[in-house]
C-alpha cells in the first residue's frame, strides 16, 4: 500500500465537482471508466474559519467479461415428424461492462437427459440460428448470424435455432440442443464486419490501465455460456380396422326374417381410423378401399362420420389385436366418391385417442 | 493508478490567519474474500488495479493536523462518487444526504420522494454525502481515519 498525502488547497467556499460522472449501465459502470472520490473538510483554528481543504483518489474501472445465453420459455418445443425449420427461442445477453461480440455455435447432445427431462434420442438437422429482429418471434425479418455484433453493455438480444425434424420418429423422441454464446472482443459499438478476436484475460498482475477479468455468472471463467432447449415429437399413431354387416334392406326374398350371404344380399362395410391418444392430431386423414370383385357398389352409399365399438382385448396399448364389434353411422354424412371400384372418402382431423369411422355399401353379385 | 489533483489558492484566505495547517488523504481499496484451505475466509484489501463492478470498496480519508494549533470544528464531507453505491460507515457518527447535500441526518430520519409523490425510508443506496463532524479538537500533530464502504455499480 502506498501512502500519498496530499496538500490540497481551495479558496474557502468553493466546493469541489464530481471530477468524473459514470453513468451506469444494466452491467455495471463501463470498463475505462474513471471513479474519482473527492472527500473535502472544513475546520477552525482558534475559533477561526481555515481554508476548506480537499482530496481525491481516482482509478479506473476493469473489464468483467460475463455473458449469458438462456433459453426461453422453459418448455420443450413440440414438433411433428418431417417438420422443417422446427423453431426454439433463447436470449442472450452481454452483462460485460463494455461492448463485446458474442460468437454463437448450436451443438447436439447425444443420449443423456435433454433440457426438460426427456433423454436424448435423436439429432436435428440443417440447424440454423437467427437473430430477432426486435419484434420477439421468428419471422422472415430475422437474420441468419454466426455472432451477435456489439452487444452494449446490458443488452439482451433474442435468438433462435431453427432445425429440421425428419420423418418417421414416433411420439416422446427428444432431440436436445445447446447454443453456446462466446463473448468475442467489441469494436466500441462500431458494428459490421467480422466476428471480434477472442478474448484474453489479463495475467501477470494489474496493471493501471484497463484490464480484463472473466467474471462468468456459471462460475467457469472462460467467457463462454450455454443454454440448452429440446423438440419433443408429438407423431400420430393411426391404426385402421375394417369391419362388414349383413343388411336386410334390398335383401332379395321378401319377407325374409333371417339373412345370408347370398347374391343381391346388401353389405354394409366400416372402416375404422382410431389416433392413439397422447400423440398429435393427424390432419388430412384420408381413406381408400378396393371393394371386392364379386360384389357392386351401391351408388351413393359412402357415409363419413359416426361411431364405432372396438374390443380393444384387454390391451389398450395393442392395436394389432382389436377387434370391430359394431359401427353406427347415424351421425355421419354422405361424402367420398367410387370411381373403378375403389371407394375414396376424406375424414379430415382424427384428434389423438378418437376414433373415425367411413361406412359404405355393397351388393353380393 | 492515482491521480494527483492539486488546487493552488487563487486567493489569500483573509481569515486564515494561521495558514493551512491540515493534511487530508484520500485512498480507496478493494476489498477481497477468499476462502482458506482450513474454511476460514480472509479479507485483503488491494490497491484499485483491478477494479470491475460488483467489487466492494472501502474509502480511506485519512487527516493529520500538522499546525502547531488544535483544528476545532472539523467536518469531513465525502460525496459518493456516481458510479459508486454506498453501503455503510466504518466510523459512526456520520450524518448522510440522499439530496445531493442540501439536507444531512441519521440515514434513518430521511426520506426519498418518488416523482408521484409517495415517501419511502431512504436506504443506503440512496445515500449521496456522507459527513462527519469531529466533536473534539484535533490536536497538533495528531491523526486520524474515517473509513466507508460502498460498491462498483
Amino acid at each position: 500500500m502506498k501512502i500519498m498525502t496530499k496538500y490540497l488547497v481551495s479558496v474557502s467556499g468553493i466546493t469541489l465537482a464530481a471530477l468524473a460522472t459514470s453513468p451506469a449501465y444494466a452491467a455495471g459502470t463501463d470498463a475505462g471508466s474513471s471513479i474519482t472520490n473527492t472527500v473535502s473538510v472544513g475546520y477552525q483554528v482558534g475559533g477561526v474559519d481555515q481554508s476548506d481543504i480537499a482530496a481525491a483518489d481516482t482509478f479506473t474501472v476493469d473489464r468483467a467479461v460475463n455473458v449469458i445465453v438462456a433459453e426461453l420459455g422453459n418448455a420443450t418445443t413440440t414438433v411433428s415428424p418431417g417438420q422443417d425449420d422446427a423453431v426454439t427461442t433463447f436470449d442472450v445477453t452481454n452483462e460485460t461492462n463494455g461492448y463485446v461480440d458474442i460468437a454463437l455455435a448450436v451443438s447436439q447432445l447425444v443420449g443423456g437427459t435433454a433440457a426438460h427431462g426427456g433423454t436424448d434420442s435423436f439429432d436435428v438437422s440443417n440447424v440454423r440460428i437467427y437473430e430477432d429482429d426486435g419484434d420477439g418471434s421468428f419471422d422472415a425479418g430475422d437474420t441468419l448470424v454466426t455472432f451477435l455484433d456489439e452487444m452494449d453493455n446490458g443488452e439482451t438480444r433474442r435468438v433462435f435455432i431453427l432445425a429440421d425434424v425428419a420423418l418417421g420418429l414416433a411420439t416422446g423422441s427428444v432431440a436436445d440442443v445447446e447454443l453456446t454464446g462466446t463473448a468475442r472482443e467489441g469494436n466500441a459499438g462500431t458494428t459490421g464486419g467480422a466476428v471480434g478476436a477472442a478474448i484474453t484475460a489479463t495475467t501477470g498482475g494489474d496493471t493501471a490501465g484497463v484490464d480484463t477479468v472473466f467474471a462468468d455468472s456459471d462460475g467457469v471463467f472462460d467467457g463462454i455460456a450455454f443454454d440448452d432447449d429440446d423438440y419433443t415429437v408429438q407423431a400420430a399413431a393411426l391404426s385402421a380396422l375394417k369391419g362388414s354387416t349383413l343388411l336386410a334392406v334390398n335383401y332379395p326374398i321378401a319377407g325374409a326374417t333371417e339373412f345370408y350371404n347370398i347374391p343381391g344380399a346388401t353389405i354394409e362395410y366400416c372402416i375404422a381410423v382410431s389416433n392413439a391418444s397422447g400423440g398429435a392430431d393427424a390432419t388430412s386423414v384420408a381413406i381408400s378401399d378396393t371393394i371386392p370383385g364379386t360384389t357392386t357398389f351401391v351408388t351413393s352409399s359412402i357415409v363419413i362420420g359416426g361411431t364405432a365399438v372396438i374390443d380393444d382385448n384387454g390391451t389398450p396399448a395393442n392395436t394389432a389385436d382389436d377387434v370391430l364389434t359394431s359401427c353406427d353411422n347415424t351421425a355421419g354424412s354422405a361424402g367420398g366418391s367410387f370411381s373403378a371400384g375403389t371407394v375414396s372418402a376424406t375424414i379430415g382431423t382424427v384428434t389423438a385417442g378418437t376414433t373415425e369411422i367411413v361406412t359404405f355399401r355393397a351388393t353380393i353379385d | 493508478m492515482k491521480y494527483f489533483i492539486a488546487f493552488l489558492a487563487i486567493l489569500a484566505p483573509a481569515s486564515a490567519v494561521l495558514g493551512n495547517q491540515v493534511a487530508l488523504d484520500s485512498e480507496v481499496f478493494v476489498e477481497r474474500s477468499a476462502e482458506q484451505a482450513d474454511g476460514t475466509i480472509t479479507v485483503t484489501l488491494e490497491e484499485p488495479e483491478r477494479v470491475v463492478p460488483g467489487d466492494n470498496l472501502v474509502f480511506v480519508l485519512t487527516y493529520e493536523n500538522t499546525g502547531a494549533e488544535p483544528a476545532e470544528n472539523f467536518v469531513v464531507t465525502n460525496p459518493i462518487p456516481d458510479a459508486v453505491v454506498f453501503a455503510e460507515a466504518v466510523d459512526g457518527g456520520a450524518v448522510y444526504s440522499v439530496d445531493d447535500g442540501t439536507t444531512f441526518g441519521l440515514l434513518t430520519e430521511l426520506h426519498i420522494t418518488n416523482e408521484s409523490g409517495v415517501e419511502r425510508a431512504a436506504q443506503a443506496a440512496d445515500v449521496t454525502h456522507i459527513r462527519w463532524t469531529l466533536t473534539e479538537p484535533i490536536a497538533a500533530g495528531a491523526t486520524g481515519q474515517l473509513r466507508f464502504h460502498g460498491v462498483v455499480r
